[in-house]
């Protein structure tokens, strides 16, 4: 288990120091495959590389199975890193490239030779052991950076956005290995990537950062269907968000009601807000079409246009109030017209913010 | 063969011909460019050496020159020496000392331009491209002034009334000037001071596109910084080293002024031996011969570190 306890790194001084995290707290349980979701600049890479011990925190510890090992050199620590790049020493064979980490452990030449054995079987390179690496795909390079990083059994592994080099195809097949993987040795991953629908088919959990802070961590489906913050909501999919009027708090439920409707018994991410507009995030692929006169329509706006995708149509709508929302319909509207949107409202959440 | 007799078409035999005719006017072509690349290697380099080379087998003539009639002396006379009364041949190790001497000097020169220049190569490596140019040109700087004149100004520093001296007696460190010029330690200074830049240049572009990843690679991979210096930069930037180290061990063989100035003539190496025999000494067989017989000591050592270079690299594999 990995505790990040009040981690804060800056880097620089004075007036030109960046805050690249700022309090951040995380519990990374052991043997789980963990994401940090977020955008480019966000912090993701700072914090691994905190975790990796290529960085020393401003403020804050880091603790490892309750060890501290936040001030600890990399090569103190039992974690391993996939580099971007993947960082291959390209004056060494692909097997000896595999077998440093043990080497440098000073481990006994059989058993190295074994473990490079076990784990060329493993990423499936048996045939490439004497190759040169830079004689190796981009594909076949990213297998033998994750050889490398798993063949001295680290208790974790930092993966900084692995699949980001390789193109659609090999990135659906690395990213099912690597759930492979994570679940053969039953090592901590702790998996660096920017790509929100990568991450929900990843993960056992994820982390969702912004500027330098995290603001959401759950599982996939909570991040998905429960997101707290209006930054959270946008940034996983494409949920629409759209205002509603609170009235008050039933139990854990929050009463929400939009324009003249009826009132609708909804999850919510914060039980603190104050009666008046709120923001409630709406799916694209939960919202049903009906007639604008109808008493099922929770929501009125008028089509403006709608593209087909194959699997049904993506509907653009335009509310009374001006917002601009996406459905996701089987038989699209035509434009101009004016339309009912219906939602089962366990769907609905308000967002904090 | 078989396959070509057994074609019964003689439209394909007509296509062979063809081919084979291109094929030819090909090579033709291809000699003909070649022609100045050959000129020039045979006008600048085989020429002189041949040259050297028969000189070498002549006779001495009085006034220099040679006379044209052949003689191992000056080969003879690079191990033994003529007793002048009864002509026989007694061993004499004064040039082999001063080949010695110049081995010497020339591999200490090797080394401590190695341990100057591989940190000052590997710190420029490390600054931002942008920066580089600047450093590189810092380094080459002193080129631009001729090999005289800096071994000159060298000479002002580290003589009795130089810098060095005048700035310890001030200090009050020596009450006497220390004898530095004329010894071995100004020629290996010299000679480090001149060839640097040949060692910091190759090692350099050895390590221009060194990513430094790789560094934190290593240390993830729970190698200490010495680990990492021995296992990744260094055999990264072994080429680098090697060349570093021929282009400076080669020409401090034959070094000429270096040790001229600052050995004031009495610390003679092998360049020097070889200059005296064309001026003063009057002997250019003799200096033709020592001439080639470094170059063959050269040779051999090279070819020996080429095929030790080989075997380590199969070895690894
Ligand atoms: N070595 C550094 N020096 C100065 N600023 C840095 C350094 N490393 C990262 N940063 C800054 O910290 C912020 C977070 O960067 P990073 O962790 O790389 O983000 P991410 O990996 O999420 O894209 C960015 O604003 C970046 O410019
Ligand atoms: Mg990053």
């Amino acid at each position: 288990m990995i505790d990040v306890r009040h981690v804060t790194k800056k880097f620089g001084e004075g007036a030109t120091a960046v805050m690249a995290l700022e309090d951040v707290s995380l519990i990374i349980p052991e043997g789980s495959f963990f994401t940090l979701l977020g955008p480019s600049g966000c912090g993701k890479t700072t914090l691994l590389r905190l975790i990796a011990g290529f960085e020393l925190p401003s403020e804050g510890e880091i603790r490892l199975d309750g060890d501290s090992i936040g001030h600890l050199p990399p090569h103190k620590r039992p974690v391993n890193t996939v580099f971007q790049n993947y960082a291959l020493f390209p004056h060494m064979s692909v097997a000896r490239n595999i077998g440093f980490g043990l080497e440098m452990l000073k481990r006994p030449k059989t058993e190295i030779a074994a473990t490079i054995e076990e784990m060329l079987d493993l990423v499936q390179l048996g045939a490439f052991a004497a190759r040169r690496v830079d004689q190796l795909s981009g594909g076949q390079q990213q297998r033998v950076a994750l050889a490398r990083a798993l063949a001295p059994r680290p208790k974790v592994l930092l993966l900084d956005e692995p699949l980001s080099a390789l193109d659609l195809k090999l990135r659906k097949g690395m990213q099912s290995e690597l759930k492979r993987l994570q679940a053969e040795t039953g090592i901590t991953f702790v998996f660096v990537t920017h790509d929100q629908s990568e991450a929900l088919a990843m993960s056992d959990q994820i982390a969702v950062m912004s500027a330098g802070a995290v603001q959401q961590v759950g599982t996939p489906e909570d991040i998905y269907t429960a997101p707290q913050s209006r930054f959270v909501a946008d940034f996983i999919g494409d949920t629409n968000i759209v205002t509603g009027e609170l009235l008050g708090y039933d139990g854990p439920m929050a009463q929400i009601r939009f324009g003249e409707g009826r009132s609708l018994s909804v999850k919510t991410a914060s039980a603190t807000l104050v009666p008046g507009p709120v923001h409630v995030a709406l799916r694209p692929e939960t919202i049903t079409i009906c007639d604008a006169a109808s008493d099922a329509a929770l929501l009125i706006g008028t089509v403006r246009d709608a593209t087909y995708f194959g699997a049904g149509s993506q509907m653009s709508i335009r509310l009374e109030d001006g917002t601009e929302i996406q459905a996701q319909v089987d038989r699209p509207s035509p434009a101009g017209t004016l339309v009912g949107l219906n939602c089962d409202s366990a769907m609905l959440q308000v967002l904090a913010d | 063969m078989a396959d070509i007799v057994q074609q019964p078409a003689t439209g394909s035999q007509n296509l062979q011909q063809a081919v084979q005719a291109r094929a030819k006017a090909k090579r033709r072509v291809r000699l003909f460019l070649l022609l100045p690349a050959l000129g020039i290697i045979g006008i600048f380099g085989l020429a002189p050496l041949s040259i050297a080379l028969i000189y070498s087998f002549l006779e001495p003539g009085t006034y220099g020159g040679v006379e044209w009639s052949f003689s191992t002396d000056a080969y003879v006379q690079f191990l033994f020496e003529r007793d002048i009364f009864d002509d026989t041949l007694g061993f004499n190790s004064a040039y082999l000392q001063i080949f010695g001497r110049s081995f010497g000097l020339a591999i200490l020169t090797m080394c401590g331009t190695l341990m100057l220049g591989f940190p000052v190569a590997y710190f420029i490596a490390a600054r931002p491209p942008e920066q580089r140019n600047a450093w590189l040109f810092a380094i080459t700087l002193p080129f631009w002034t001729n090999l005289l004149i800096r071994t000159y100004s060298m000479l002002l520093i580290v003589r009795d009334e130089g810098f060095i001296n005048l700035a310890l007696m001030k200090l009050g460190v020596i009450g006497a000037p220390m004898q530095m010029l004329y010894t071995d330690g100004a020629v290996l200074a010299g000679l480090v001071y001149s060839y640097l830049p040949f060692m910091i240049l190759p090692i350099y572009a050895s390590l221009e596109k060194f990513d430094f990843a790789l560094l934190e690679a290593g240390h993830d991979l729970y190698a200490s910084r010495i680990q990492v210096f021995r296992h990744i930069i260094i055999p990264i930037s072994r080429p680098g080293i090697v060349a570093g180290c021929a282009l400076v061990l080669i020409p401090a063989l034959g070094a000429y002024i270096t040790p001229e100035l600052l050995g004031g003539g009495k610390k003679l190496m092998i360049g020097n031996l070889i200059a005296m025999q064309f001026g003063s000494g009057r002997n250019w067989p003799f200096g033709s011969a020592a001439a080639l017989i470094l170059m063959a000591v050269v040779l051999i050592a090279l070819l020996l570190s080429l095929r030790a270079g080989a075997e380590k690299e199969n070895r690894h594999g």
